[in-house]
Order: structure tokens, then C-alpha cells, then sequence
């Protein structure tokens, strides 16, 4: 008698502990979204996923960890289901192995009737119907404006004695070709050589010339932001988004567009196969396309929308790309290749830096 | 018995089983494959890059297993035989750092250390050097970072086996006309030997295999094969080289800690 009761009370308990977790799982749809930590956790909360909670009347887990790289290994390594719904800040590179390898689901139109607005060349970086690409950004070139001169090329990063001297020495700051941003950036070295992926030796000529002056060497962008605001990096390339993010709010450095041009970077949404709420993914990438949250984004995080017709203040656009012309103007180098050549690039970089 | 060594079996042997398979597949463009190959091994034995991250792995493990023995033994000596009544509190300051994450004490190290830091304005302003020196990234830095961080192991390992050790055996040897140091190099250094080893081992191990102390101090231009492992398995996507520097790693670690402990065993028999 006294054992059914001690099992009745313990079932009773039982029950009241996890009632509110079934209940909750049975009133309200939930959607799970992986992006970023960092400041970017902050916005995308507040301008995206909260106005979509909002809205359709759903609950969006937000799982702010890992890059974009780290983020596609989790879904290759899960065989497409690694619990989350949405990956929500993939690059390229990752779009195309995921496509590749079966891992991200097909959009279509139907799915995501936003697709049809982004720009033409959308679909010349990323395979058609691979993802939704919700913000434009690019490689520019930052600098300390309280120690240096205002740079003009990407000469006077990756050669950076011929313009500034020996007082610019420990203060360039490298990255890995892990990061897709060091990539870029030796592109652009390549470039200024009359070379490109193809020919990647005037870079790494540069790199051997430019490494006596480096003074920070990392991997991630955000971990160059404490050497930024401890004055310790003077000259870097960065993300457009990221910088006009922390130049807002009050860091001593200037975002220039060097007069060779910029490589541009979308930042894609895509769904991967093992889902399990594919149909609220969906209408979370349609959001993140839609006209009003692109503004609201762009402004938020610095960066340009993905499709025309989005309006933003001119003095905010000046820093932007925002027009067909712009666009057709910003190189955005094959990924396919990238992905098929970094391993040997970043052997070559880790080479010459160690 | 049985369900413990299933658990083993399932969370260790078989993921290492599946981490030796991968590394023998092909990989082309970050995809596997379905062909076999011994090329993963022949790419990593072939270029200087990581046949230096493998040795330097090695001098990282050894040299921080060494320093935390000569530092930590006379820790763990003092504190076995101290009979302050401030005992405990010594003991429980001794392990302290194990209190903070080690990222937050390897950046303690890397406010020190870094160009700029503490170090280099310390030197400045004595007179001692000129120029800022670089103490990292190096395989230096990455050693102090992990000697600091793994002394409490040692020093715990230490204590265990000095503890163990009949305080009647130092008494007879002085009785016979042993003076203190020759009963403690003829005494209790021979009878503890089982605890340096086993603390050697302990820091060797957790060093070869560390990841955050060495992507900090050490940074993307200094690898150790931890690092180099992520690298390949998360950023590059290569999961074929990744496997199979992870085998090498796994296989020279436990052939290592083997050898070790046999010796660490031989020696206190002795």
C-alpha cells in the first residue's frame, strides 16, 4: 500500500516537472537556428528572430556557437541533421560542399518565393536554390586613423614599409587561410602581381616580405577585435559589416575601399537535409529576404542587402554596395576553386608564417 | 563489469576504429572517397610543416612533463611534510589554479607575454633590452602556458606517492648514519619514483593533446598537432588528413605513456 502510494506521488512529480516542457512543445512550433556569437547574437535576436517569433507566433532556439566551417562540420558529421533547422551563416565555400555532398536540402521559389528578388549574379556565386544569401559584405581595409596615414591600395597592407616605415612594425596583423577573409586578402596580394587563384606566387612573395612587420597572427575575425581596440593593430583587412559595427561604436579606425577594388561575401541561410521543421525554415529564409527586414538588417550590422530596391539612407549606402553597377563591379571570386585549393594554400601560408 | 566495458567500447574503441578507417580514404576537393590510400600519411610525413608540428608536439609534452616534475616535487615534498596548521590552506592554494578555466589562465600568460605586455615593458623600462621582443608566438610560450597550467597535476600525483611512504623507513636509514639528503636520494626519491612518473606521464599526456593553450599562445603560425588536427577537420574540411594525424598522435601518445610507465614501474621496484 505504502510502495503504490511513494509510486503514485513520484509519477505525480514527475508529471508536474515536465508539464510545462510538453506543454510548451505541443502549443507553440519551434524552429531551431544556428548563427554566430558575438555581438552578431545581439542583432540577429533583436531585428530577425524576434519580429519572426512575433509574427508567425512560433519559438526560434537560437544556437549562437561556432563559424561557418565549424557549422558545416557539424551537419557533414550529423549526415544532415545536427539539430538545428537552419544554418543560418554559412560562406560559399561551405554552400557548395553542402550541395556536393547532399546535405543541404533544394530551394525553390515555392519554398522561398523572396529567392526571385536577390541580385543576378546571386546564383553565379552559389549554386541556384542552394540557400538563401541574407547579407552582402565585403574584404575591406581598415586602419588606425590615429597613426597612420589614410591607405590608398592593398599595397600599403601587404607593403606596408614603403608607405608607413619602421614604425609600422608588430603592428600587421595576419589570419589563416582558415578564414575565408586571409583568402581574400592574399588574392588581392596575388593581384597586385599580376597573379590571381591560379597564379597564387606574388602573394606569397608578399607574405615573406610582409611577415618581419606582422605583430598578430590569428585565425578567427573576432579574435582581432581586442588587438584592434588595444591599439596593437594598426592596418588589417576586415569584413565590411564587422568594422562599420565597431568604428560605430566609437573604435579609432576607418574603413577604406582600396582603389584595386574589393571582393564581396555572402553570408547564406540554407536548410540541411535531416531538418525536422523544414517547412518554418522555409518561412524563416523567406523572412530574412523580405524587403523590410533587409533594411532593418543592413543598418543593424552594416552590411548590404542581398537583393535591389532595398532603401537606406545615402549617406549609409555610400559604404555600401546597393546598385546593379556596384555589384557587377565586386569580384567574387569561384568558391568551388577556393575550396579545392585552400588546403594548399593554407600549407604554403603555414610554411612562410611559422 | 560487463556494461562499463561496453560503454568503453562504444564512446573509445569505436570511434578511434572509425577515426583509423577515415584516415586511410582518399580525399579529393574536402570529400572522401571510397578508395583507399596511403597517401594521408605519405602528405603529412612528407612535408616539414607537420613533421615540425609533430616534433615540436613532442618537446612541448616532454619539456612540460620535466618542468612540472622539478617544480612540483619539492611542492608536493613541502606539503606532505609540513606540519604548519596552515596545512590544508597550503594545499588548497597549491591547487587553486584548477579553480580558473585554462583559457582564462593562458591569456594571464598571453597579457604577460605578447608584444606588447608586461614582459616587454617590464625589460623596457629596466634598461635590459631595446626593441620589444617576440616571446610569442612560440613553442616557449606554449610550454610556460601548459607547465603553469598542468603543475597542480603534478603536484597532486606527487603528494599521493609521497604519502605513501613509511615515515620509519627515513627514520631507520638516519639511524644507520644517513645524513637527511642521503636519506632523501637514497630513501625517498627511489620510493617515490612511481609518483613522478605517474605525474610526468599525467602532463605529458594532457599537453600532447592540449588544443586552447596552444591555439593561444602558439597561435596558427605555431601548430601543434592538436591544432593542426582541428584545423583539418573543422576549418579546412579535410577530414581524411585530420583522421590520420589523429591516429599518429593517439599511437605515439599511448607507445610513449607505455614506455613511461614501464620505467616509472621498474624504478620503483627497485
Amino acid at each position: 500500500m505504502a510502495q503504490t502510494l511513494r509510486r503514485r506521488l513520484l509519477k505525480g512529480a514527475a508529471a508536474a516537472v515536465a508539464a510545462p516542457y510538453v506543454i510548451t512543445a505541443r502549443s507553440q512550433e519551434t524552429l531551431i537556428v544556428n548563427t554566430q556569437g558575438g555581438e552578431y547574437q545581439e542583432l540577429v535576436e533583436r531585428v530577425v528572430i524576434r519580429p519572426f517569433e512575433k509574427k508567425f507566433g512560433v519559438k526560434v532556439i537560437h544556437d549562437a556557437t561556432g563559424t561557418a566551417s565549424q557549422d558545416y562540420a557539424k551537419i557533414r558529421a550529423s549526415r544532415g541533421a545536427p539539430g538545428f533547422d537552419v544554418a543560418g551563416l554559412l560562406t560559399p565555400p561551405e554552400v557548395i560542399l553542402g550541395v556536393k555532398e547532399g546535405m543541404l536540402e533544394k530551394l525553390s521559389e515555392r519554398e522561398v518565393p523572396n529567392l526571385r528578388h536577390l541580385w543576378d549574379k546571386t546564383w553565379q556565386v552559389i549554386p541556384p536554390g542552394s540557400g538563401a544569401p541574407h547579407t552582402l559584405q565585403y574584404a575591406a581595409l581598415v586602419y588606425h586613423k590615429e597613426k597612420l596615414e589614410r591607405p590608398r591600395s592593398w599595397d600599403d597592407y601587404w607593403e606596408p614599409q614603403k608607405k608607413y616605415g619602421d614604425k609600422v612594425k608588430g603592428h600587421v596583423i595576419q589570419y589563416n587561410p582558415a578564414n575565408l577573409l586571409s583568402v581574400y586578402a592574399l588574392i588581392h596580394a596575388a593581384q597586385l602581381g599580376k597573379g590571381g587563384v591560379d597564379n597564387m606566387e606574388p602573394a606569397w612573395q608578399r607574405l615573406k616580405a610582409q611577415k618581419s612587420y606582422v605583430g598578430v597572427v590569428v585565425t578567427g575575425s573576432a579574435e582581432a577585435v581586442p588587438h584592434f581596440e588595444n591599439g596593437q593593430v594598426w592596418i588589417s583587412p576586415y569584413w565590411s559589416a564587422r568594422s562599420g559595427y565597431y568604428i560605430d561604436r566609437g573604435l579609432p579606425f576607418e574603413m577604406i575601399i582600396p582603389e584595386e577594388g574589393v571582393i564581396g561575401l555572402f553570408d547564406v541561410a540554407c536548410v540541411p537535409v535531416g531538418a525536422k521543421n523544414k517547412k518554418l525554415a522555409y518561412e524563416f529564409l523567406n523572412w530574412r529576404l523580405d524587403p523590410a527586414i533587409q533594411r532593418e538588417w543592413a543598418l543593424a550590422y552594416f552590411s548590404s542587402p542581398t537583393r535591389p530596391g532595398v532603401e537606406l539612407p545615402a549617406k549609409f549606402a555610400a559604404s555600401q554596395l546597393t546598385t546593379q553597377e556596384q555589384i557587377a563591379r565586386t569580384q567574387f571570386p569561384d568558391s568551388d576553386v577556393i575550396g579545392a585549393r585552400r588546403k594548399d594554400w593554407t600549407l604554403k601560408w603555414q610554411e612562410i608564417m611559422g | 563489469m560487463a556494461a562499463p566495458l561496453a560503454l568503453l567500447l562504444l564512446f573509445f574503441a569505436l570511434p578511434n576504429a572509425l577515426l583509423l578507417s577515415a584516415s586511410f580514404v582518399k580525399s579529393e576537393a574536402q570529400q572522401l572517397t571510397h578508395e583507399l590510400t596511403l597517401e594521408n600519411y605519405q602528405f603529412l610525413f612528407t612535408r616539414p610543416l607537420y613533421i615540425w608540428a609533430f616534433v615540436r608536439t613532442f618537446i612541448v609534452g616532454v619539456s612540460v612533463g620535466l618542468i612540472d616534475v622539478v617544480l612540483g616535487y619539492p611542492l608536493a615534498y613541502f606539503l606532505v611534510r609540513t606540519r604548519s596548521r596552515w596545512k590544508g590552506v597550503l594545499i588548497a592554494l597549491a591547487l587553486a589554479p584548477l579553480l580558473a578555466s585554462v583559457v582564462v589562465r593562458t591569456y594571464g600568460w598571453y597579457i604577460i607575454l605578447n608584444r606588447f605586455g608586461v614582459a616587454n615593458d617590464l625589460l623596457l623600462a629596466l634598461g635590459a633590452i631595446d626593441e620589444r621582443i617576440a616571446f610569442m608566438p612560440s613553442t616557449g610560450a606554449i610550454v610556460i602556458g601548459l607547465a603553469h597550467a598542468l603543475l597542480p597535476y603534478t603536484v597532486l600525483t606527487i603528494m599521493g606517492s609521497l604519502q605513501g611512504i613509511n615515515p620509519n623507513l627515513e627514520l631507520a636509514a638516519m639511524s644507520l648514519g644517513a645524513n637527511r639528503v642521503r636519506t632523501f636520494f637514497d630513501v625517498v626519491l627511489p620510493l617515490s619514483f612511481p609518483g613522478i612518473a605517474g605525474g610526468f606521464i599525467l602532463s605529458f599526456s594532457i599537453a600532447i593533446s592540449a588544443y586552447a593553450t596552444p591555439a593561444i599562445l602558439g597561435g596558427p603560425a605555431t601548430q601543434v598537432m592538436a591544432t593542426a588536427i582541428y584545423g583539418f577537420m573543422t576549418q579546412l574540411l579535410d577530414w581524411s588528413i585530420g583522421a590520420a594525424l589523429a591516429v599518429i598522435l593517439v599511437v605515439c601518445a599511448v607507445a610513449l605513456a607505455y614506455v613511461a610507465a614501464r620505467i616509472g614501474a621498474r624504478q620503483g621496484a627497485l
